[in-house]
């Protein structure tokens, strides 16, 4: 687990941080979601409690207005019934006087002021008296403050919303709505909202009042994104890990080249050395028989010896050109032999080709015939051969402008074996050298080793067949690998 | 000092074919050679004193050649070093050069060039410690000179005449002739033009220390 930690170490500190990242912005964002929502609510219920206070003043105005100066109807005791919060309606006649001097003492402030003034009575209870002192006759109405708040409209659920939601006068506090209870200084976020109702004569300050705490934040939500993250920094961990491995690949297979070089060149210092040794040796003592003899006499024992030296030194050169054949020596071997078609092979060898031959922008055209052009063959022997012939064919066009770069690949049968032909359109091979290229360390090219075509030939012969070259007219050169048919063609025509 | 009679190779090569075959052809234009298949031994043992020169095989076990080369201009061996590789690339070439080695040959060596670096550097050798031997003769006698006398030779180097001698030197020049006669005796000079040419070099150098 330490060892784990220490190697992706960097990784957990990234998780880490990306998670409590998107967790403090994901609380944000509740958080504030959540405090729109409250005042939201909280200016849609003072608006309704502010309609309600505000209809009970007009209520008021329209009896004081409509008073018929007739004691005995009294149609405002119908008003209870028509409105649930109206629990009574009182009148003072034009001569009669309220009971208690406090009454008749707002009442004439009232009738002063214009508008209807508050009787404080019971306000913690629930309940509040609004007078309205007018003429002919003043009206004074007992009012109910929970029956009042239009519950239909109310934008949250009164027994379930942990907004508390209370009216305040003079000190004196009544619950709407109780909220969620909370100790006074619980951890969290708290949200307040104080507004006082928009009526002269109820001026009761609305006061909500929201609190938050750390159970309410978005702790799945939170957590998902935790999940996410270390899924996401997984998922960019392996991205990086294949990046890295197919860099060290490459990297690998570039060194391998260079070892495979190296080991190339070591070989040929080692077998310079290794020859060189004998070749002085004969070399020497064959010069210095030469000069003994132009002595007078010439000390013919001395020279014996010289000449058996000679001849003991070539010897030991020709070891170590065996012991070297020996050591590098891959018999070219045919493992099995299957029936495989030519063209088949020829076209898989051009599959394989695709990209180099596109980058060169070599044209290719493949004629192959119609008949099953089966041989005997070993499959891998048969594509190195092809290939290197094809690898030739483009080498051989360097030169050659681009529109005119064309290979041809043909597959032609006789009765009893079958021609590969590849050709191409380069400057075709010297005469001079046209006999000589099979052999092995041969090359034109630079940095060429030489072995390809030779490799090609004694492969080809080992599975009973030949590969010959020749120069076509007007340009270019043509290889051919001839191996016999599988089964004999039989002359239909 | 003991000039030995003819001059001597040192070859040294750990394959015993190369060095006696290299041996024996050396051997046909009347060299003598000495060879050595271990090049410490040939380091601790080989005679600092003969004439001759030095053939190095690049390529051997336990010393490469140009170690060896290195260790014997470290201690001032003057006898010229012929350095014999079997793949000779440039970089070993310019690296044997600078090291102080005379010449750098491949194997398989052609017999007319080895043997005429051979006696082109044995004719060096000699040249060379003969110019030695020359030259310390020279101080040897101009030591033996009194003060007075190379006063005489320097003003004789500078071509001045007996009288004018004594003019410079506040003598007469019946004793500057004096002078003159007793340092060609101790110089064993026998003209005027075989004493300027052997000790003007040497006059110049001591007036200018």
């Amino acid at each position: 687990m330490h060892a784990a930690l220490k190697r992706h170490g960097l990784w957990v500190i990234a998780w880490g941080l990306l998670s409590l990242l998107g967790a403090a912005l994901l609380a944000r964002h509740a958080l504030q979601q959540e405090r729109e929502a409250f005042e939201t609510h909280a200016r849609i219920a003072h608006r309704l409690l502010s309609q309600q206070v505000v209809q009970h003043d007009a209520v008021l105005a329209t009896l004081a207005l409509l008073d018929s100066n007739d004691d005995s109807a009294h149609p405002e005791q119908r008003l209870p019934s028509v409105y649930p919060h109206i629990l009574s309606v009182q009148r003072r006649a034009r001569d009669a006087s309220w009971p208690d001097a406090h009454l008749q003492a707002l009442d004439a402030q009232s009738r002063q002021l214009g508008h209807g003034l508050l009787v404080s009575t019971g306000f913690a209870q629930g309940r509040f008296d609004l007078i309205l002192g007018a003429l002919p006759a003043s009206y004074l109405l007992k009012i109910d403050i929970r029956s009042m708040v239009p519950w239909r409209e109310w934008p949250m659920e009164p027994a379930q919303s942990p907004v508390r939601v209370a009216l305040l006068y003079q000190g004196q506090a009544f619950d709407l709505q109780a909220g969620r209870k909370l100790l006074p200084d619980a951890p969290g976020w708290h949200f307040d909202f104080h507004k006082v109702l928009a009526s002269p004569s109820q001026p009761f300050e609305m006061v909500a009042q929201r609190h938050v705490g750390w159970g309410e934040l978005p702790w799945l939500w939170m957590l998902a994104w935790s999940v996410l993250a270390a899924a996401l920094l997984r998922m960019a961990w392996v991205l990086v890990r294949q990046r890295d491995d197919r860099h060290r690949a490459e990297e690998l297979l570039r060194l391998g080249q260079v070892a495979r070089l190296n080991t190339l060149g070591e070989l040929a210092a080692g077998m310079a050395h290794e020859l060189n040794q004998p070749l002085t040796a004969v070399l020497a003592n064959t010069q210095a028989a030469s000069r003994l003899l132009d002595d007078d006499p010439p000390d013919m024992d001395a020279v014996r010896q010289a000449m058996a030296q000679a001849a003991g030194q070539s010897r030991r050169a020709a070891e170590v050109v065996g012991r070297l054949r020996r050591l590098v020596e891959q018999p070219a071997t045919i493992q099995t032999m299957h029936s495989i078609s030519l063209s088949e092979a020829a076209r898989r060898a051009l599959y394989l080709m695709e990209p180099e031959l596109k980058r060169q922008q070599v044209e290719v055209s493949l004629k192959a015939s119609d008949l099953p052009c089966r041989v005997l063959a070993d499959e891998v022997a048969l594509d190195q051969i092809i290939h290197n012939l094809l690898m030739n064919a483009v080498q051989a066009m360097h030169t050659t402008p681009k529109e005119k770069r064309r290979l041809t690949v043909a597959v032609e049968p006789t009765l009893t074996q079958v021609h590969l032909l590849v050709q191409d359109q380069g400057p075709g091979i010297p005469a001079e050298t046209l006999n000589r290229i099979f052999e092995p360390f041969f090359t034109t090219r630079e940095g060429g080793l030489g072995l390809g075509l030779s490799l090609s030939e004694t492969l080809a012969m080992a599975m009973g067949g030949t590969l010959s070259a020749k120069n076509r007219m007007p340009h270019g050169a043509e290889f051919c690998l001839t191996l016999p048919l599988a089964e004999p063609i039989v002359a239909s025509s | 000092m003991n000039m030995p009679l003819s001059p001597l190779i040192h070859l040294i090569d750990d394959d015993d074919a190369v060095r006696t075959s290299l041996a024996l052809l050396i051997g046909t234009v009347g060299l003598r050679v000495q060879t050595w298949q271990d090049p410490q031994a040939f380091l601790a043992e080989f005679d600092r004193q003969s004439i001759g020169v030095i053939v190095l095989d690049v390529r051997m076990p336990g010393i490469s050649g140009l170690t060896v080369l290195d260790l014997l201009k470290a201690q001032g061996v003057d006898q010229p070093v012929v350095m014999l590789t079997g793949h000779g690339n440039v970089d070993l070439c310019r690296r044997a050069f600078k090291s102080g080695a005379t010449e750098f040959l491949e194997k398989p060596v052609n017999d007319e060039l080895l043997l005429e670096t051979l006696q082109n550097g044995v004719r060096q050798h000699v040249q060379s410690r003969q110019r030695i031997q020359v030259d310390r003769q020279t101080r040897a006698r101009y030591a033996q000179l009194s003060e007075r006398e190379r006063e005489v030779l320097g003003l004789i180097v500078t071509g001045l005449t007996n009288k004018e001698m004594g003019r410079v030197l506040s003598v007469s020049p019946r004793t500057v002739e004096t002078h003159r006669a007793n340092l060609f005796d101790k110089l064993e000079a026998e003209s005027l033009a075989q004493l300027i040419r052997q000790y003007a070099a040497l006059v110049d150098e001591q007036a200018t220390p």
